[in-house]
């Protein structure tokens, strides 16, 4: 559906970058290696002949037991072609960090920070960095596959004092 | 079944479904296909039986034959090439499913086997096509009790035998077969005969829809409710791999579980129903002087009993070591009694003797005799010294892990302080009872006859005052003072391995927590 | 200063600004002059959705806003990977429950793309899967429209459009069963077929909703108050749509001609007939009226698709999706067993993954499934089109009044079951 894409990705970037791409179900894809997240996005999103200028969707898997554990998935949309891109980048869960995609898309700011409160992964740069769905004492990341849905988290006391 | 060569075996080139591979001359193609990941279907071929190839469901094509082959009973041979996935093949497949489910009757709401039955599962991976048999299906005998435990339903059955199989290959007792013929054809035994030879429930685990049920499992849980933790079989020093299921913290019934190296794919019967004393006649609250005390506080009688005697006349103490514990506990008594506690009478021993047969039931009836008896040095006493001394007043205090069948009289004036799982006459008798878990609740090793060190995995939750006997040991350390430093019995382990001779190579493994039987790959 | 007697309005004064003489009073030095930190919400009647906007003020201004959401979170995506593939339309209904069927569509249409069936759901299903979701945007619209005049002070319009929509939902209540939860789509199709005699009483509740939205119209659009609350206030600029992830009225009412029922044409959308409206200059106002314009469209797509649904099946034919009829199941094994499988273990999807989108009430709708070939998802990702849209509030607020924060954030129809999941 949008094969361009993925041949310019492999054009301007070499195969230490652009890991694998792929097509499934009318879903083009592209797995990118962390350490060129940002230049990657940046590239898509400037490319005149691709123009994916439009920041869709952030968010992360949990692939466990593979390692790396997680992929950090970003979805982008060019409104003028009308293409369509998946990319993935696997961190693992002992380096759990990326670029932040906040200077390309405003609109990532969110996005990253859920992806950080539901799987713990890092941002690196993002100008604010917490929970944005859990509550700020809440421990622990909740989507990731060893977090048992029934798990309970400790009651929190009110200040003394407080009312 | 490996797909590289090893030097000295021949080695044959198979082409499957358009791959190359190499398998060891010799190999199941059925076998073969399978482990490339080239699934297929079967219900009468199993990997413990010999393969007599009458489901037909298992057929593949192979170039140069005229017919499709069931690639059960066919061994690889050399450029032989397969296809286990073409639009023909799969055909065939469901026209293989169409026959069996001709006649088969629609008892999916109250058969056991639903949710865990072969025929269903291939069913919904390989067919898809409505009936096209309009008018009655044969009928046959419903229930059909043939035999001690289990229950016969003629019309389930598809004729697969390997329950048949099992009996005459694995239990030696061929007491199973088929009679009739055609659509007519049922299972059976001969007139007057019944199914007990002591391997019978087998038959139900091989059974690959819900015609041979257990009467003692039928009806009472459904297969998605259990969850499935692997552990060992406490009943005999053979150490049957087992998986428990269990549903709401109870445990459901017994499974054999595969292990190539000990008991293949089988358990015998008795085995089975050892989970029924986990939750029966357990002593789950703490005791001192025959009333009811906190744990805490039976700690404290227990040390002070032992303190005040140890001081004055150390050679009357003794220590009792079971065959039916765990290597954690054993090991955690040795650390405590011996080396800390420096007790010099040491006895040891386990249930008496029973039957065995040449097939996987041991006369000796403790799980971990052979752990004890690398682990405990020397000299050791036996539980009949045990019983003389304590008659003719050589001791006074004695620390008992477990043997709580012991016939001791409640009046004995010996201190006993036992941690018991269940009741019986010594916990009458003693003077401190500290309730301990038993096997399915604790994560620990048993090592079998010989001298294999199996992993057990806890299965359901302590309840009451129970902790696992380690950590009541642990506590009791901390009554002298001393600690023993475990956290988890994972920290047992690894001190035993470092301190036993039979147990260094042995591996704790990763942790195995109950998995639902549901959404996993269905048993059958 | 004597309890009783009476306050001067110099006393008064010193009171307050603690000066002896109100000469002295240094308008400079003496008023505070640090932000004041101000939090709307979370229980707060314009905050529906249950959000909490923690602001800084200077005096009416805004100078910082953060919007902190979460309050609604109910964990779609960690119970989506605990429940079969059907189980999780109920959780669906839930997400932007005021335009439920969308949910249920989107969702249908992702897991069949996974399924490779998407040419096999039959037509009259597609087309009962547009009338119910198009009903479903249209009590999305009146939801926003009513609940937003509300909070400027228009009561009266509020209750006409909510009548409307009570009208809407008790003719989805005959098709599915629940006034909200409708449940209704299935994978495959939907799960019964329109009842006997729903068409004509549809075409009747649309012309008594087209008298409501007239006399709404009337009373708002060229309403003095109306307009200078909602008018230039609020804007966002076009430049951010692409920037900020914005689809929906919110991008459209900035002039971005966004639409994926136009640009990727799903269920029979490429055979209907209707336009999307499109603003100038993305403040409130032009939200207000995109969405009013919606819902016209809305109802022109659904007389067309009245009138063009062919006969036919509902679901599709497949055991081993749909459920099998009930006759099958209890007579013969083969549908027993089917039915058997898709409830216990739920239906097989091929490991894959996708990333499929609708238009929701709100805009892109995505959902992003990754399956492992189970009979439950691995992942099921909601993309959110008001979570993107919320957070571009935290550019808009800043220099806005507080009372302005009340239109702006009503308009961009905030649905806390979408946002927090």
């Amino acid at each position: 559906m949008a094969k361009i894409v993925l041949d310019r990705l492999n054009e301007r970037f070499t195969a230490g970058e652009i890991l694998e791409t792929g097509s499934q179900h009318g879903n083009e894809w592209a797995r990118v290696a962390p350490a060129a997240w940002r230049q990657v996005a940046e590239f898509l999103r400037d490319d005149p002949a691709l123009q994916l200028n439009m920041f869709v969707d952030l968010t992360c898997v949990d692939r466990m037991p593979r390692e790396p554990r997680f992929d950090v998935v970003l979805h982008l949309y060019s409104i003028d072609n009308k293409y369509r891109v998946r990319l993935l980048a696997g961190v693992s869960e002992k380096q759990a960090v990326i670029d932040t995609l906040v200077p390309v898309w405003p609109g990532a700011n969110w996005f990253e920070r859920e992806a950080f409160d539901m799987y713990g992964v890092r941002f690196e740069g993002h100008p604010d960095l917490r929970r944005i769905l859990m509550y700020p004492e809440f421990q622990g990341y909740p989507l990731r596959k060893d977090y048992p849905k029934e798990k309970r988290q400790p009651l929190l006391r009110r200040l003394p004092g407080s009312v | 079944m490996a797909t590289e060569p090893s030097a000295p075996t021949e080695t044959v080139n198979v082409l499957i479904d358009g791959k190359e591979h190499k398998f060891p001359k010799g190999t199941n193609l059925l076998e073969a296909c399978q482990s490339v990941g080239a699934k297929i279907p079967f219900f009468c071929w199993h990997p413990g039986l010999s393969s007599p190839a009458v489901c037909r469901q298992c057929l593949v094509d192979i170039k140069g034959a005229p017919k499709p082959v069931p690639s059960c009973y066919t061994t690889v041979a050399d450029k032989m090439e397969v296809t286990t996935n073409s639009p023909k093949v799969l055909d065939v497949r469901r026209q293989m499913l169409e026959f069996t489910l001709l006649n088969h009757p629609i008892d999916c709401p109250v058969c056991d086997k639903a949710g865990e039955c072969s025929l269903q599962r291939h069913y919904f991976d390989w067919d898809g096509m409505r009936a096209r048999n309009e008018g009655d299906k044969v009928h046959k005998g419903k229930v059909i009790d043939i035999g001690k435990h289990i229950v016969l339903d003629q019309e389930r059955c598809i004729l697969c035998t390997r329950c048949i199989r099992v009996c005459n290959e694995v239990a030696k007792s061929p007491d199973l077969t088929m009679a009739f013929r055609g659509s007519h054809e049922v299972l059976t035994t001969a007139p007057g005969q019944r199914l007990d030879n002591p391997y019978s429930l087998n038959t139900v685990d091989v059974c690959p829809v819900g015609a041979l049920t257990s009467k003692d499992f039928r009806f009472s849980r459904r297969a998605w409710e259990l969850y499935s933790t692997p552990s060992v079989c406490p009943g005999c020093a053979t150490g049957c791999n087992v998986e428990i299921h269990t549903s709401r913290d109870k445990i459901r019934r017994l499974v054999p579980r595969e292990n190539l190296a000990v008991n293949k794919f089988w358990m015998c019967d008795e085995g089975r129903f050892e989970y029924k004393a986990v939750h029966e006649n357990r002593v789950l609250l703490a005791a001192a002087n025959g009333r009811r005390v906190t744990f805490e506080t039976a700690l404290l009688e227990a040390a002070n009993l032992l303190r005040t005697d140890l001081s004055s006349t150390p050679d009357s103490v003794g220590v009792v070591f079971s065959a039916q514990a765990t290597n954690e506990d054993n090991h955690a008594l040795l650390r405590l009694a011996v080396d800390g506690l420096k007790i010099q009478r040491v006895y040891a021993g386990g249930l008496p003797l029973g039957g065995s047969d040449t097939i996987l039931v041991s006369a000796d009836k403790n799980p971990n005799t052979t752990g004890l008896e690398r682990m405990v040095p020397p000299p050791v006493r036996t539980l009949k010294d045990l019983a003389s001394d304590l008659a003719t007043g050589h001791l006074t205090t004695v620390i008992v892990l477990g043997h709580e069948t012991m016939a001791v009289p409640a009046t004995t004036p010996v201190a006993l302080i036992v941690l018991a799982t269940h009741k019986g006459p010594l916990v009458d008798a003693a003077r401190v009872v500290l309730p301990i878990a038993a096997w399915a609740e604790v994560d620990g090793s048993f090592t079998n006859k010989d001298g294999r060190v199996q992993r057990l995995h806890a299965a359901i939750p302590c309840t009451g005052e129970v902790v696992p006997g380690w950590r009541a040991l642990a506590l009791l350390a901390g009554q002298f003072g001393g600690e023993l430093g475990y956290t988890s019995a994972g920290d047992v382990f690894a001190e035993a391995t470092q301190r036993h001779a039979f147990m260094k190579g042995a591996t704790w493994g990763p942790p195995s927590p109950p998995v639902q039987l549901r959404f996993g790959e269905s048993r059958g | 200063m004597s309890a009783d007697a009476p306050l001067q309005l110099e006393s008064r004064r010193r009171i307050v600004f603690g000066e002896s003489d109100i000469s002295d009073f240094d308008d400079d030095k003496d008023l505070p002059t640090e932000s004041m930190p101000l939090m709307m919400g979370p229980s707060h009647p314009a905050m529906h959705g249950t959000v909490r906007i923690a602001l800084e003020v200077e005096g009416e201004k805004i100078k910082t806003a953060d919007i902190q959401i979460g309050y609604l979170h109910r964990c779609f995506e960690k119970e989506a990977e605990y429940a079969t593939w059907t189980q999780i339309f109920p959780y669906t209904d839930r997400l932007n429950y005021v335009s439920p069927m969308l949910n249920n569509v989107g969702y249908a249409i992702a897991v069949e793309k996974l399924l490779d069936i998407e040419d096999k759901i039959p037509e009259r299903a597609q087309y009962i899967r547009v009338i119910v979701g198009e009903i479903s945007r249209i009590t999305d619209h009146l939801t926003c429209l009513a609940a937003g005049a509300m909070e400027l002070g228009a009561f009266t319009v509020f209750f006409y459009l909510i009548k409307a929509r009570e009208w809407l939902w008790e003719l989805l209540e005959e098709v599915s069963g629940a006034r909200l939860t409708h449940s209704y789509v299935r994978i495959g199709g939907v799960v019964a077929d329109l009842p006997a005699g729903w068409p004509p009483k549809l075409l009747d509740i649309l012309a008594k909703t087209r008298t409501a939205l007239s006399d709404a119209d009337k009373l708002l659009t060229r309403n003095k108050i109306f307009r200078d609350r909602m008018d230039g206030v609020g804007i966002i600029a076009k430049a951010d749509v692409a920037g900020w992830g914005l689809t929906g009225p919110v991008a459209r009412s900035t002039g971005v001609a966004y639409d994926v029922r136009k640009d990727h044409p799903y269920l029979v959308y490429d055979r209907l007939d209707f336009e999307v409206p499109v603003g100038s200059t993305g403040d409130n106002f032009d939200r207000y009226a995109c969405r009013l314009a919606e819902i016209f469209q809305s109802m022109r797509i659904l007389e067309q698709a009245l009138a063009k649904i062919p006969e036919g099946p509902f679901i599709v034919d497949d055991q081993r999706v749909a459920l099998p009829k009930k006759r099958d199941t209890y007579n013969t094994i083969e549908s027993m067993i089917a039915h058997f499988k898709l409830i216990m273990d739920g239906l097989h999807v091929p490991p894959g993954e996708i990333y499929s989108f609708t238009e929701g009430g709100n805009g892109e709708l995505g959902f992003y499934i990754v399956s492992n070939g189970e009979g439950r998802p691995w992942k099921c990702r909601v993309r959110p089109p008001c979570f993107a849209n919320l957070a571009v509030l935290t550019k808009v607020l800043p220099g806005l009044f507080i009372a302005d924060v009340v239109p702006t954030f009503g308009m961009i129809n905030m649905i806390g079951g979408e946002c927090d999941r």
